[in-house]
């Protein structure tokens, strides 16, 4: 297991390699300069060739991308362009909420998804079954935004169970606003999820090794949890963790709605503004992030079945 | 000429107008949704609106902007007269003025800040400032400013932003090597003369501020001014999440409310629903050069842009996209532009004659082409949209071409754009910015159109010496007169700034420059 871990790990180190390199070319192809992007109409030439001169963008490509990889190599990721702060700092600042976020809506997800998974594969065909499925279907289908505004709607300015977006401060108060932006990034995850778990328990329901331990006198229960869930379990949880980069673009839109200051929204205003450090900074996290979440996944997946790390 | 401002008017009455009289309350803290945040509070080094519009709450100038943007008021400096040749100002300053950390402003404060603004090295506003040559005080009340030449717009000048008072001591005594680096450190707390002190700033969330004890103006009752006690700005980039946090009183203000949602506010009874006259103008600028991208260009042929100024029915344009808001333009700046001329909507609506100019043009059967416009942006959509159909009618096929900010600014200066839309919002109460970028063709080829007219060059460079304001008026008139018939735009509509306001909030205004101005607001206890 140990050199298993190990092995990931070192895999990690290529990866964050080329996406450094993809991100700095990315970012430059896009037409427009940080310059431009922030002066827009008002810019004038000399103003955008003093800029990009200051920022270092008028040098050759090579050699920007040299001093990029020195002070990534030194933990360092250079200034925002607009914020004028370190990009280590934004992140510090940032990511942490859209990783709170994230997690809470994956959890959830997993929440609402495990047991209605259950319903309707046990009561497969039945009303309960339809029931369960047709509101995952709903839930999937509904635009992210619309759902969040209508759960602001709703449960924030009608009933004021909660905030009508922002963050709050403290951490009890910050998950209590982060409660309704979760679930509306849950729904279309726990839709999938449900989908998926709701077939490999039926795959799985009848297969002989379930009939065996039925017949074999253990309790229905522990039949349940041990032999069907178990096994049910491998391919919704390789589905999870690929779903979580899916629940991060998200966020961006969830993060808008409900006013959350989080990575997401940095990432687009960064794009927008050509902010390059803090755009290169970002994905270089984000991909470590979903990298990490990978390899988490899959050490799941190899408890589950000690097959896989084979 | 002598242009004295009577010290006895104090900045109150100036702005009493604006509020009832005597009922104003004090206390309370009011919370203001913006769409976004702002980025660098450095007046002189920042470049973008979100920053501007807000700092008038830290940092103020010289001389101020009336409420309606077209006179001048006293700020920190109580009277001003400007020499007979044009190229020497005399200003006294306001006296027991002190920044929010309690130390005097000097006249040392005063000619640092003014050098600082006009260093041609830093940032992008120096040139509101080119004619300065030396700032100099007589004495500890007293601050003169020599100019290169007579300069028309001096004390317009001496009230744009990048001209407020900092505090030299506080700023130098910032870490950093150089300019820039100190005023990153400045700008996260930010000293000035203005009624509010930045207390913390959680980027992309909140800013939230405390009333300076040390605020030179008084207030109605007598006492020092801001009436409130604390402003918080909260970051709502949703439109419709701005607007619900406000229907739900989380909080007490909301800027940028979409036109479409302007009337149903107006009909709210828990909202005031406020449009400040703004500067704002909205245009399609159009590329006339010859060829573009080596293919002849249609749009090069004045009769072709007749045409489609007539063909664009603007007063539909103002009710399917600003929801009657808006109003059509009567010049391509916007009516609360000093010296604007033009009483009527330039190219009023008229079918025949767009088919009649088209029938004449080099393009009697019509032409293909792209507009360029802001990915995401409803108000770009819903003009093009109404564009595309209009044209249909003179043999015109738009084809709408959706992209980011960035990019469309530079196709846009790269001059290899055919058409796109276009804003614009002064930065100065005076019409020499917006037509140095309009019109005068050494600026940015007017619009980066290719547009030239050697009369505008020559009106514009002469208006920038002529002290005479009368003789100044009028060749900004004969300047609108060229540019308006036959200028690179369509000039579509202008529009107010589209506040929602808790009914609790009074005294608060937006100058048509932009700035929200929060010295005098008061909320009912």
């Amino acid at each position: 297991m140990a050199s298993y871990i190990a092995r990931r790990l070192l895999q990690l180190i290529p990866t964050v390699l080329f996406i450094l390199i993809v991100v700095f070319a990315l970012v430059r192809l896009l037409p427009g300069d940080p310059a431009s992007a922030i002066l827009g109409d008002r810019a004038v030439d000399a103003d955008v060739e003093r800029i990009n001169r200051e920022l270092g963008l008028d040098r050759p490509l090579v050699v920007q991308f040299g001093v990029f990889v020195k002070s990534v190599a030194t933990g360092d990721l250079g200034d925002s362009i607009h914020l004028k702060l370190p990009v280590t700092t934004l992140i510090a600042d940032r990511l942490p909420v859209t990783i709170m976020l994230t997690v809470m809506a994956a959890l959830i997800a997993v929440v609402m998804a495990v047991p209605l998974a259950f319903v309707a594969a046990l009561r497969r065909g039945t009303a309960a079954d339809s029931t369960v499925r047709g509101a995952f279907q709903v839930g999937l289908s509904m635009p992210v935004f619309y759902l969040g505004l209508i759960l602001l709607t709703v449960f924030g300015a009608k009933l004021r169970w909660f905030p009508v977006g922002g963050y709050g401060e403290g951490f009890v108060d910050n998950l209590y606003h982060l409660f309704l932006p979760a679930v509306t990034l849950a729904f279309s995850l726990s839709a999938i999820l449900m989908r998926n778990l709701r077939s490999a328990i039926i795959g799985v329901i009848d297969a002989e090794y379930v009939q065996f331990a039925r017949s074999k006198g253990l309790a229905p229960k522990l039949v349940l949890f041990r032999h069907v869930l178990r096994n049910a379990l491998i391919s919704t949880v390789a589905l999870f963790g690929l779903s979580i980069g899916t629940l991060l673009s998200g966020a961006v839109i969830t993060e808008t709605v409900f006013a959350i200051p989080g990575a997401g929204r940095l990432m687009v205003d960064s794009i927008y503004g050509r902010d390059y450090p803090v755009v290169q900074g970002l994905t270089i996290a984000l991909a470590v992030l979903v990298s990490v979440t990978f390899l988490l996944t899959d050490l799941v997946q190899v408890w589950l079945d000690p097959r896989v790390s084979r | 000429m002598k242009i004295v401002a009577a010290a006895a008017l104090s900045v109150t009455a100036l702005l009493g107008g604006l509020s009832a009289v005597s009922a104003q309350e004090r206390g309370g803290v009011m919370t203001y949704g913006r769409y976004t945040d702002s980025l660098f509070l450095d007046p002189v080094l920042n470049d973008a609106n979100v920053d501007i519009w807000v700092m008038t709450n830290f940092y103020e100038t010289l001389i101020m902007s009336s409420p309606d943007g077209m006179t001048l008021k006293p700020g920190l400096a109580t009277e001003w007269s400007v020499n007979e040749a044009g190229d020497e100002v005399t200003l006294k300053l306001r006296e027991g003025v002190k920044f929010s950390d309690g130390t005097p402003m000097t006249t040392e404060d005063v000619i640092w800040s003014l050098n600082r603004a006009k260093n041609p090295d830093n940032g992008i506003w120096n040139f509101i400032l080119a004619s300065v040559d030396t700032v100099t005080a007589p004495d500890a009340g007293t601050i003169v400013i020599k100019l290169k030449y007579p300069d028309p717009t001096i004390l317009a000048a001496l009230s744009v932003f990048n001209t407020a008072i900092m505090p030299k001591a506080a700023f130098e005594a910032m870490p950093g090597e150089t300019d820039a680096e100190k005023a990153q450190e400045f700008g996260k707390h930010p000293i000035g003369t203005g009624p509010f002190v930045l207390t913390s700033w959680d980027r992309g969330s909140s800013m939230k501020m405390t009333r300076n004890e040390y605020y030179w103006a008084k207030g109605a009752d007598g006492k020092p001014l801001p009436y409130l006690d604390g402003l918080n700005f909260e970051v709502i980039p949703d439109d419709a999440t701005r607007i619900l946090k406000l229907q739900s009183g989380d909080i007490d203000g909301a800027e940028f409310i979409p036109f479409a949602r302007v009337g149903e506010l107006k009909a709210d009874p828990n909202i005031k629903m406020e449009l400040f006259p703004g500067t704002r103008v909205w245009d399609i600028i159009m590329n006339v050069r010859p060829e573009i991208n080596g293919k002849p260009n249609p749009l090069a042929d004045e009769k072709v842009r007749q045409a489609m100024n007539y063909a664009a029915n603007k007063e539909a344009l103002v009710q399917v996209v600003t929801y009657g808001v808006g109003t059509p333009l009567t010049s391509f700046m916007a009516s609360s532009t000093p010296m604007h001329s033009g009483d009527k909507p330039l190219f009023p609506y008229d079918l025949e004659k767009a088919k009649a100019l088209m029938a004449e043009s080099g393009y009697p059967d019509g032409f293909k082409i792209s507009i360029l416009t802001i990915a995401g942006n409803q108000d770009d959509l819903g003009i093009t949209t109404a564009l595309q159909q209009m044209w249909k009618a003179i043999g015109i096929d738009l084809e709408i071409r959706q992209v980011d900010n960035a990019s469309r600014t530079e196709q846009y200066r790269a001059g290899t754009f055919e058409m796109r839309t276009g804003g614009w919002t002064n930065d100065i109460s005076d019409p020499s910015q917006i037509t140095s970028y309009f019109a005068y063709s050494p600026t940015i080829d007017a619009l980066h159109s290719g547009w030239k007219n050697a009369e505008v060059d020559k009106l514009f460079e002469e208006s920038q010496k002529e002290m005479d304001p009368v003789k100044r008026a009028e060749q900004f008139a004969r300047i609108q007169e060229i540019f308006n018939a036959t200028g690179p735009t369509i000039p579509l509509y202008e529009t107010p700034y589209p506040v929602a306001l808790s009914q609790k909030v009074n005294g608060f205004y937006q100058i048509p420059l932009g700035n929200n101005i929060f010295t005098e607001t008061w909320l009912d206890q």
